[in-house]
């Protein structure tokens, strides 16, 4: 059975459209029926499956609606139609650092973090050390995030974020994050994580990226998938259009 | 299991936040309530000291009215504005949202309880003493944070749809706060104000800690029915409107 299993789903944005933004305006729309609700289609009809120790690339343009469909796979918006079954844990790599706050330190910050993505908290406390060495910021842990240059944030958050893998992984450009050093250790990170066997969603807009990770690669085009297949294909389609 | 582990760390970040680069910290909970009610004690006293029954004292009786209503009014403002301060990680990671309403509110209980610290002291200096009966306000902060979360989590959803609702809110609580008897006893209003205020079910929730904490009001057996069903209801309702709004409300944030 399919770790990610997509079936015909759609997406749609219910967008208030009007003249202005002033409620005087808005009660003339609605009564003379010039307001509507409009509804902004962002994906439409997508289906495709991901197996476990599969990686799958998602591209397209910007507003193509990756980020959208990156959202529905981690179950932060439920899809207007069609079913989205992702089954085990889930490890969503989109913007991390996600609860982070500046008033906090490094060490509650980490904590947090790991039970918001569903970890368990007595087993985070046992790697917050190794988590803040990692990261290269193990003397500024007790420390407010605010003490944290902003490099430091991203890469504690990096640490924290690919410290354990999950059954899916899903990563939003977030390959590679601080200085050249950092890079490096954080892309062998992240090859270790894809060939752990997961599950794996890469969204990308970097096309070797794609074509050294991914084995299969979906495009989409306005919402709906133009073409999905092995990677070489739909890449080399994709950059000749 | 797991949303327990998340509440406490939630619960407590709330508590340690709210007052994190002040240079007593925490020690605002205990003081807050203090000058609050000492400022209303000096405009107030002279007014209403002297209608309250005679075994009664206007001092404890007007701090506890602040400490309950301000876990109500801040925690029903604070668990409304939570899932909106929390999209950040809403629209990224895959959280039940009701954690974030809930915790706010139960972070209002426990700030509730340090506040009865500061009023056990006004109650000794008036003359008072604690009552037996004392423990029984661990019911009162249960039912008002089960009224404080329940309306929250329905608030906080209105709050995302529409934007106007928050300063509508805001003067209903203002409203909500006078027909509350937090610095008059309810002896000193008109009988058909007296209605009004009584159905107030944070009347019922005061009248109920007053008695059980320094037997400084009468409350019956209805005040406490009334009490534990309007906080009942709330969570109930606050839940079922929650879940089923929710997935429509997501994609707004």
């Amino acid at each position: 059975m399919a770790t990610i299993e997509i079936t015909n789903v759609s997406f749609t944005y219910r967008v208030l459209k009007n003249r202005s933004g002033s409620i005087r305006d808005l009660f003339k729309d609605f009564i003379t029926r010039k307001a509507h609700v409009e509804n902004y289609v962002a994906l439409k009809d997508v289906s495709f499956t991901v197996d476990s120790g599969e990686v799958i690339a998602i591209i397209g343009k910007n507003g193509a609606g990756k980020s959208t469909l990156l959202k529905i796979l981690a179950r932060v918006l439920p899809p207007t139609t069609g079913t989205a079954k992702v089954s085990g844990s889930i490890a969503p790599m989109i913007e991390l650092g996600a609860g982070f706050h500046p008033e906090m330190s490094g060490t509650e910050n980490v904590l947090l973090y790991s039970t918001l993505m569903g970890r368990d908290v007595s087993k985070t406390k046992s790697r917050i050390q190794a988590i803040g060495e990692w990261a290269g910021v193990s003397d500024h842990m007790d420390f407010p995030l605010r003490a944290f240059s902003s490099g430091m944030v991203a890469r504690l958050a990096f640490a924290t974020a690919t410290d354990e893998t999950s059954d899916v992984l899903l990563i939003d450009e977030v390959l590679s994050v601080g200085d050249a050093d950092f890079r490096a250790k954080s892309s062998a990170r992240m090859d270790e994580l894809i060939h752990q066997g997961s599950a794996v969603v890469l969204v990308s807009h970097d096309m070797n990226t794609v074509k050294k990770l991914a084995t299969k690669a979906v495009w989409l085009e306005n919402g709906v998938v133009k073409m999905s297949g092995p990677v070489d294909q739909v890449v080399t389609a994709y950059e000749n259009q | 299991m797991k949303h327990l582990q998340l509440v406490r760390l939630l619960v407590s970040r709330e508590l340690t936040l709210r007052y994190k680069r002040s240079v007593i910290g925490i020690g605002w909970t205990l003081l807050n309530p203090m000058l609050t009610s000492f400022v209303l004690w000096v405009v107030f006293s002279y007014v209403f000291a002297g209608r309250l029954p005679d075994d009664q004292q206007y001092a404890p009786y007007l701090m506890a009215g602040i400490v309950l209503n301000s876990f109500f009014n801040q925690g029903l403002m604070l668990s409304a504005y939570s899932i909106q301060s929390n999209s950040g990680v809403l629209t990224k990671i895959y959280v039940a949202p009701q954690v974030f309403p809930i915790s706010v509110a139960l972070a209002g209980l426990v700030n509730f309880f340090i506040g009865l610290i500061p009023l056990a002291a006004v109650v000794y200096v008036s003359g008072q003493s604690l009552s037996l009966t004392f423990p029984l306000v661990i019911i009162v902060g249960f039912f008002l944070a089960l009224l404080v979360a329940g309306i929250g989590l329905s608030l906080s959803l209105v709050f995302i749809r529409f934007d106007d609702t928050k300063n509508i809110v805001a003067i209903l609580l203002l409203i909500l706060t006078y027909v509350t008897p937090i610095f008059y006893p309810i002896s000193v209003l008109s009988e058909r104000m007296q209605r009004i205020v009584n159905l107030n079910p944070l009347t019922s929730y005061l009248d109920c800690f007053r008695w059980a904490f320094s037997n400084n009001a009468t409350a019956t057996i209805n005040d406490w029915l009334y009490m534990s069903a309007t906080g009942i209801f709330a969570i109930l309702i606050g839940t079922y409107i929650f879940k089923k709004y929710w997935p429509r409300t997501v994609a707004m944030l």
